[in-house]
């Protein structure tokens, strides 16, 4: 297994998702894990920034991309929308605009190579579900899990490839590996909004609440995304989200590594649960 | 092997099962699939389709919930994609009204694709002596989205017209905005531009449902993209949408190269609103946000130089 990477945290695991920074960092050492952060990292444009200049966002993950190459690592990151940005950044440089980018990123003496590759902590955990299944101390046996993947970890299959995208299987090997139930839940592939929080905020309320109660239809416990924006989402906007349709149901919603930890039997303080909104604690 | 179909008859919805031997449609498509149960065991369900060669768009529906063009859809991809299944739920496309079992209705959609006059607006120097060409250059910039054959996928897919379909267009009416706004013949792009805003260009959610399913590998998603970046550029850049996405690339270039989310929240919104219900305010309710952060992050390794490609970037753009 590749247990060494370039991490690249992304900017809402340094700031708004401190959970999932302190889950991830008490997984990673139990599954022999190393992530290096790549030093002097800068936002992916997290789906945004393109829309005020594609160029400038293209050379940013440019040089993220070529900051990794220099530490010889594969690029490893938890969020989904950071993966996105920079798979798309890597195909487009492999595809054609390298020697453009190139003469962008030469003005800081750097180069884009093209030899490191882009995975996510979700592929890693799948392509290693047997490793991570004798790993597990407290198999969380009788749990019920609505895996909601989030549209940038499958959509578009093109950028990210790694399974299919109408029917992915990732997720679930992840969580039957940790011994939990995987109930069947019409919303999984669905997109909880948040990237359009702010200009289409009544759209999005009504999106994160249909994906809650879907979760609750099928009998969840809990909610579990590999996605910190989309856990964000799902967890801080939950109680809005319900206000404004006016349901009762709430359903605590867990990053993929808080998951995986507590089958580690990884404390709930080391894993953040008391920084989940939606109080995840009766689940650790 | 079971079809599950969705049939509308005008007043009431049903689903009704064929079964068919998978030895007689494993050769065929989607679409080969809907006429042998037509032909053989039901004359009375209703699909559209025409031209059986991914030309006419007329042939698009779902398969357990995903979007495909029939004729241009083999049986195989299909066993592919669902390992084997031997059942399949085969429903019209979604967000449009159904008339009649697997047909639906496009009328609102066209009306929408009238709103962006999708024909081209020739500049002046154009006459009909000298005509109206383009080399091919310009030509290539736009043939990708003259690909689009209207078949309806990527909008039977859109999260944001499932939600809600009053303050948004189908992706691909934006798509064809993109590309008669960016058509070198084009007189003004604002012409095209300026509707598609009007009519919600900021309210995609990104959800890439849209560049997914597209059977002509078009992402409308990108040229949404590329139509807000177009009407910043002309100056039609006010409001919560284009303030969000402005102020990611503010932090990128202009603060610490990473976002700040407390910044990000009044930035977008406006110091009031944010403090009603804004992000910022739950982050540092739930302990997970210094608030000391409005005062900015710490700047990036390299941040410098980071401008200076950006810069560098630019100025070729400019050229
Ligand atoms: S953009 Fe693609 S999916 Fe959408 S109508 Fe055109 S061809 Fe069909
Ligand atoms: S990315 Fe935007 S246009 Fe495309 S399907 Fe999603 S919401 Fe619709
Ligand atoms: S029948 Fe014309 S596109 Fe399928």
């Amino acid at each position: 297994m590749q247990n060494e990477f370039a991490f690249f945290p992304g900017c809402v695991l340094t700031q708004a998702a401190i959970e999932a920074k302190m889950s991830l960092e008490a997984i990673a050492p139990i599954l022999g894990i190393k992530l290096k952060e790549i030093n002097g990292w800068s936002c992916c444009g997290a789906s945004q920034a393109q829309d005020v200049d594609p160029v400038a966002t293209l050379v940013a993950n440019a040089r993220n991309l070529a900051l990794a190459e220099q530490m010889k690592l594969p690029v490893l990151t938890t969020c989904s929308t950071c993966l996105l940005m920079l798979r798309r950044a890597k195909a487009q440089l492999d595809h054609g605009e390298k020697e453009r980018i190139n003469t962008f990123l030469a003005k800081g003496n750097m180069n884009y190579k093209g030899t490191s590759e882009v995975t996510s902590l979700l592929w890693v955990l799948a392509q290693n579900a047997d490793l991570i299944k004798s790993k597990v101390k407290k198999p969380l046996t009788g749990l019920k899990v609505a895996v909601f993947y989030g549209c940038h970890s499958v959509r578009p299959e093109k950028d990210l490839g790694f399974e299919s995208s109408v029917n992915p299987t990732s997720f679930e090997t992840v969580v039957k590996a940790l011994g939990a139930e995987v109930v069947p839940f019409a919303k999984r592939l669905d997109c909880c909004g948040f990237h359009a929080v702010y200009p289409a905020e009544k759209s999005v309320m009504k999106m994160t609440s249909s994906i809650v109660n879907s979760a609750a239809e099928s009998q969840a416990d809990c909610v579990v995304t590999p996605c910190p924006l989309c856990q964000m989402q799902l967890d801080i906007y939950q109680d809005d989200a319900q206000d404004t349709t006016k349901s009762k149901t709430r359903v605590p919603v867990l990053h993929l590594s808080q998951l995986v930890g507590l089958a580690l039997g990884v404390s709930a303080k080391k894993l953040g649960l008391d920084y989940n909104v939606i109080d995840a604690n009766k689940l650790g | 092997m079971k079809f599950i179909i969705d049939r509308f008859d005008g007043k009431k919805n049903y689903q009704q099962t064929y079964t068919v031997e998978k030895k007689d449609i494993e050769a065929l498509t989607l679409l080969g699939t809907l006429l042998f149960i037509k032909q053989h065991q039901d004359i009375t369900l209703n699909f559209t389709a025409s031209c059986r060669m991914a030309i006419c768009g007329a042939c698009g529906v779902r398969v357990n919930g995903h979007s495909y063009l029939g004729c241009d859809t083999k049986m195989t991809e299909l066993f592919e994609a669902y390992k084997d299944a031997d059942t399949f739920r085969i429903s019209p496309l979604a967000n449009y009204t159904v008339i009649s079992d697997l047909a639906v209705d496009w009328e609102p959609a066209i009306e929408n694709l009238r709103k962006i006059k999708p024909g081209l607006v020739a500049k002046d120097k154009f006459s009909e002596k000298e005509g109206c060409v383009q080399n091919q250059e310009e030509y290539d910039r736009i043939v990708k989205q003259w690909d689009c054959v209207l078949c309806g996928c990527c909008a039977s897919e859109c999260n944001k017209l499932s939600a809600d379909r009053s303050d948004y267009m189908e992706p691909f009416v934006y798509t064809q905005a993109w590309r008669v706004a960016n058509d070198s013949r084009s007189k003004d792009p604002m012409i095209h531009v300026k509707p598609a805003v009007l009519n919600g260009l900021w309210n995609c959610v990104h959800c890439h449902e849209c560049s997914n399913r597209c059977p002509k590998h078009i992402s409308s998603a990108d040229d949404i993209a590329g139509l807000r970046a177009l009407a910043m550029k002309k100056g039609l850049n006010s409001g919560v949408g284009p303030a969000h996405a402005k102020s990611f690339y503010t932090d990128l270039v202009e603060d610490s190269g990473r976002l700040n989310e407390i910044r990000l929240a009044l930035r977008t919104e406006g110091v009031s609103t944010a403090l009603r219900a804004g992000t910022a305010i739950t982050l540092m309710r739930a302990g997970k946000m210094n608030p000391l952060e409005i005062f900015g992050g710490h700047t990036i390794e390299g941040h410098k130089d980071l401008v200076k490609m950006i810069e560098a970037a630019k100025a070729a753009n400019k050229e």
